[in-house]
């Protein structure tokens, strides 16, 4: 079942048992959290006791086992809050941890065309912050709510032992305390999520169309006019937020008042049964001070239901992003089955295009191994959809691809035909396992010859610790020409008989045209079958052939 | 960072009353809270207390709760009348404290993106906008809550805590040493054990950064392995950096909380030790029932402020990050130096816009693109610059329009210069000539529920009817179809043949032949990359 079609707590409670928590660990946290608060209530209830006792001038032996008792409850509310904490955001952590890793290998099991069509900025954000945002409706929801049920029962189990009317009182004053606000909450939060998404969707419009198209508007005079547009939909913005406070002010006015009432009702039944004489004077002061106490915990309603609404929006755009993966896991499990050494390539009448856009004129070319395709065409006219295509992650708009003899399909892509996108993605790992990317058992002699190749082994020499030197995110940053160079070694090493390769669009500098030519030429002398795609109109003399996309 | 930015303070304006707002409704919540605690020490003491109450145990604070509120009628009418009270402030404070912080928001936000627009068009080498846009938008929407919650919590700690020390000193004196005692030690001991961990904390931090960029990163890259049919692999190196990650976290989750249990522990602990204090003295006889019992109910609400300010802080950290960044930005200098004025520039109907020598860098410094670039286009004619991409031709436009300048070379009109590296005419009365179509052109926030295809009409419409007498089109025909590319290279030759300079960068041959002369723009390599 698709992900739009189901409730946001379906999702939510899908994304949470993918989690893998163990109720155990999420009990655990609801017992450390509920003695914290507890604690709050024992001290209060204890102390009301002993000071009622104390004044009935009793020895002090009488008020001894009272002092030590509030005593306690004064040092095991800060301790047990501790364990709750360390408690639930470690259950959350290993949720999360489990999470990413089963989203990771279903994303990674879903269709070619899927993953390549992917922004990586989306990549990240979803698996990234999403799941962290999933794993806090733990921390900030599922362990308080269960807290506040916790503890509003103990409140009340205390109260109704000494006087059963006031407990009923407290335990209704409790319910109403937590359910009124948390619907007011939920309302709150349905029109910051619609209202307020649109308005966010609109300032971030104005804002990007300000800075994107500032030149634009410099030469046109439309500078105040893009201004204005920003203001406009900031005002639109403090709007939304003035809708989503009044829903949020009668929450917390309706909490204060049900709280407040339970301590009106009780002091008066307290007061009334001491005068009534069915309770002694102590034990009237349990009842009376008690629920000064009793409603710390269900202030944490509100919140969670916001943290709610968060989470449940993070586990469906995650769900949205895994949705069909499932299915096609499956068959790319089976692809890796057996790579030829060698395999043609047959372009027939083929036309490409992403879903809705211009389909490209008709290509018809064959590339034998150890012959390389050149792609030509200005930018933006489909050449990288062109390899898309043919990498078996998008199906052709119309004619064919053949690779040795069977259609082109995801099943094919990266072990028959592996890709080399321009903007393929170097890790923040040592220069040798950004190269093992290619092939898991690269060796160092196969990892220098590669680099040699791409005229990069005196700047690898270069580097601190050489080949084992960290790149990229938290390591070493490589300029523009030497990630180039880098991608074309990893190429380079790749296993698969058909290779495509995505040049950038901007040209290529010297050192980097000598590695393309050094690669695609070895490439050519083992046979592979290699497209090419470039804007460098000197490198077509690499190519055996050459198809333009421009009409 | 500072609990407190003094660059953010200094932009409150309008909000501050928003915020003092909220910290006053928030002050006479407390005042609330301290009658509430009276009443009910009023309506239990009669009840409690073995023999008849003679003394008002409220010493001098009784003249605020009177004495006839021991009866049962009394007591419970004004006690529900502070219940309701405390309601409608309750009400009210949620209601108005969102406009403390979404003004201020609003401004610094305008300024950011005024300050992005004003940078010229090569501010954006780094792929920064993409960065600022998240800035401007959730980054500094997560400092709402420091403006709604955190600031004036911050003035309820300064000024509810000392009323709180005051009413316990006028009822029962060595409740409030208790209390003045043991409130230094919460800071006192939070900063002792942000002092012994600091080191600890910083290396757990900085782990648990370095492996959360590290298990992103690997996620990043899942398209490039999927292409090289790598994609199976990692899952178990994502689970390794997870746990790794969470190891890290729970290290410094471990530290983090123990000021948190401080705090905690010394608060419950003092209002514990207050109260069988009391105890032991109310046997003893030193001490009345009802001083007791508002002294029970007060003590909490001294520490009370003091716990919300550290609980906020922890939430609006995320927003201080985003303001600090925001602030960072609005500091940097302007990278291109202000060029010479030269004055009104002329008008350029009739006269010939002569380049010469025009040679622009590029961000990275290692070419000129384009190099040393020279041409005359004539009034009434079409002209033609022609080039494969990254040859400079955009750029050529650019700096014909003054807003980008060149490293080299000068642009004359009728012979009479507007534009060198050194020197510009006014900047307002050169572009008001000007039309200029980019590639991608933006059309305002309208424009982009557009298709590319109907923004470059639209925008190639402007640019036709506005009249203007020099006409810069970039890639004109990109993204439109064969018959509205006819249409276009009609209005353009329409367009120079009533006069105009019209000057387009182009590379389809039918856009070169309706042209009267057709410029080779390249580019060189500078020898000395930066």
């Amino acid at each position: 079942m698709s992900a739009a079609s189901r409730s946001d707590l379906d999702v939510l409670r899908e994304a949470i048992r993918e989690t893998g928590v163990s109720r155990w660990a999420v009990v655990r946290a609801v017992l450390a959290g509920t003695m914290a608060l507890g604690s709050a209530v024992g001290l209060a209830a204890v102390a009301a006791w002993l000071i009622a006792k104390a004044a009935q001038m009793p020895s002090p032996a009488d008020i001894a086992l009272a002092a030590t008792i509030v005593r306690f409850f004064g040092i095991s509310r800060g301790l047990f809050r501790y364990l709750e904490r360390l408690a639930s955001h470690d259950a959350a952590l290993r949720g999360v941890v489990t999470l990413r890793e089963r989203a990771y290998s279903r994303l990674a099991g879903s269709d070619a065309h899927r993953i390549l069509g992917l922004r990586r900025g989306d990549i990240v954000a979803r698996m990234g912050a999403d799941l962290d945002a999933i794993g806090d409706v733990l921390v900030r929801a599922v362990i308080p709510v269960a807290v506040a049920v916790t503890v509003s029962a103990i409140s009340v189990g205390i109260v109704a032992a000494i006087l059963p009317l006031a407990g009923a009182v407290l335990a209704v004053c409790l319910v109403l305390a937590g359910a009124v606000p948390a619907v007011l909450t939920a309302r709150s939060a349905r029109i910051a999520a619609v209202v307020g998404t649109r308005a966010r969707a609109e300032v971030s419009a104005a804002a990007l169309s300000a800075m994107d198209g500032a030149t634009e508007h410099r030469v046109w005079g439309t500078r105040g006019e893009a201004a204005e547009a920003l203001a406009r939909a900031d005002v639109e913005s403090e709007r939304s937020h003035e809708l989503a406070a009044r829903p949020a002010a009668w929450a917390a006015g309706s909490q204060a008042l049900f709280s407040g009432i339970a301590l009106v009702a009780l002091v008066a039944m307290g007061v009334m049964a001491v005068h009534a004489g069915d309770l002694d004077g102590p034990l009237a002061a349990v009842v009376a001070l008690l629920p000064l106490a009793a409603f710390e915990a269900v202030g944490a309603v509100p919140p969670a239901v916001q943290q709610y609404f968060r989470s449940a929006a993070a586990a469906r755009r995650l769900a949205e992003l895994t949705d069909d993966a499932d299915a096609a896991g499956q068959a790319s499990a089976t692809s890796e089955a057996s790579t030829p050494d060698a395999a043609s390539l047959a372009l027939d009448g083929l036309s490409v295009a992403w879903p809705g856009m211009t389909p490209t004129p008709p290509v018809t070319a064959t590339v034998a191994p150890g012959e390389v395709l050149a792609v030509v065409g200005r930018s933006g006219v489909g050449k990288t959809t062109m390899l898309a295509t043919i990498a078996g992650a998008l199906p052709p708009a119309a004619g064919s691809v053949r690779i040795g003899g069977t259609d082109a399909s995801p099943a094919l892509t990266g072990s028959v035909v592996a890709m080399t996108a321009e903007d393929a993605h170097v890790f923040g790992t040592t220069v040798l396992e950004n190269l093992r990317v290619a092939r898991g058992d690269v060796d160092e002699a196969e990892a220098w010859d590669a680099l040699t190749l791409v005229g990069l082994d005196g700047w690898v020499r270069s580097l601190p610790d050489g080949i084992g030197t960290e790149l990229g995110a938290g390591g070493r940053t490589v300029s523009g020409g030497e990630r180039r160079r880098l991608l074309l070694a990893r190429t380079s090493l790749v296993p698969a008989p058909v290779v495509l390769i995505d040049e950038p669009a901007e040209h290529l500098d010297d050192a980097g045209a000598d590695a393309l030519r050094a690669m695609v030429t070895r490439m050519r002398g083992e046979g592979r079958t290699v497209v090419l795609v470039t804007h460098d109109l000197s490198l077509l003399d690499l190519a055996d052939s050459v198809v333009t996309l421009d009409d | 960072m500072k609990p407190i930015d003094p660059r953010l303070i200094r932009r409150i304006g309008p909000a501050r009353r928003y915020i003092l707002v909220t910290a006053g409704l928030g002050f006479l919540t407390a005042l609330l809270i301290l009658a509430q605690a009276l009443l009910v020490a009023r309506l239990l003491a009669p009840v409690l207390s073995p023999t008849d109450l003679t003394d008002d145990g409220l010493h001098w604070w009784g003249r605020l709760v009177p004495e006839g509120a021991r009866t049962l009628a009394t007591g419970l009418s004004l006690l529900a009348l502070v219940v309701l009270t405390r309601t409608a402030l309750a009400w009210l404070q949620e209601r108005l404290a969102h406009r403390a912080g979404v003004r201020v928001i609003s401004e610094l936000r305008e300024r950011v993106v005024a300050h992005v627009a004003s940078r010229g068009p090569r501010w954006d080498t780094g792929g920064r906008t993409a960065q600022v846009a998240t800035l401007v938008t959730r980054g500094l929407d997560d400092l709402l809550p420091y403006f709604v919650r955190y600031l004036p919590q911050l003035a309820l700690a300064l000024t509810v805590t000392p009323v709180m020390i005051v009413v316990i000193l006028g009822l029962d004196w060595l409740s409030a040493v208790i209390v003045v005692a043991t409130l230094p030690l919460v800071p006192i001991f939070m900063i002792l054990v942000g002092l012994v961990t600091q080191e600890r904390s910083a290396r757990h931090l900085a782990a648990m950064q370095r492996l959360g960029a590290r298990t992103l990163d690997l996620i990043e890259g899942l398209p490039t392995l999927k292409a090289l049919g790598r994609e199976h692999g990692p899952a178990a190196r994502v689970r390794e950096l997870g746990d790794a990650q969470r190891r890290a976290t729970m290290g410094s989750l471990r530290v983090a909380f123990l000021s948190g249990m401080v705090l905690e522990l010394l608060t419950t602990l003092a209002v514990a030790i207050v109260a069988v204090t009391m105890g032991f003295r109310l046997v003893a006889g030193g001490i009345g029932i009802e001083t007791a019992l508002a002294v029970l109910v007060l003590a909490p609400e001294a520490y009370l402020p003091l716990r919300n300010v550290g609980m906020h802080f922890h939430a609006s950290a995320d927003g201080l990050a985003a303001a600090d960044a925001a602030f960072t930005l609005l500091d940097e200098p302007d990278a291109a130096p202000a060029r010479a004025s030269l004055g009104d520039a002329p008008h350029p109907r009739g006269r010939a816009i002569d380049v010469a020598g025009l040679s622009v860098a590029t961000p990275g410094g290692a070419r000129l693109a384009p190099a040393d670039l020279s041409f005359s286009a004539a009034p009434g004619a079409l002209t033609a610059l022609r080039g494969p991409n990254g040859e400079g031709k955009s750029t050529a436009l650019l700096a014909l329009t003054g807003l980008l300048t060149p490293d080299a070379g000068a642009v004359a009109v009728g012979g009479v210069p507007v534009l060198t590296a050194q020197e510009a005419v006014d900047e307002a009365s050169w572009l008001a000539h000007l039309a200029w179509v980019p590639q991608r052109p933006d059309l305002g926030p309208a424009g982009r529920t557009l298709s590319l295809g109907q923004r470059q009409r639209e925008a190639l419409a402007r640019a036709f009817d506005s009249g203007r007498p020099v006409v810069l089109l970039d890639e004109p025909t990109a993204h439109l179809d064969r018959a509205s590319r006819g249409d276009v290279i009609a209005r353009m030759r329409a367009l120079a043949d009533a006069g105009a300079t019209v000057i387009v960068a182009t590379h389809e041959d039918e856009v070169l032949a309706a042209a009267d002369a057709v410029v080779e723009v390249t580019a060189a390599r500078t020898g000395t990359p930066s």
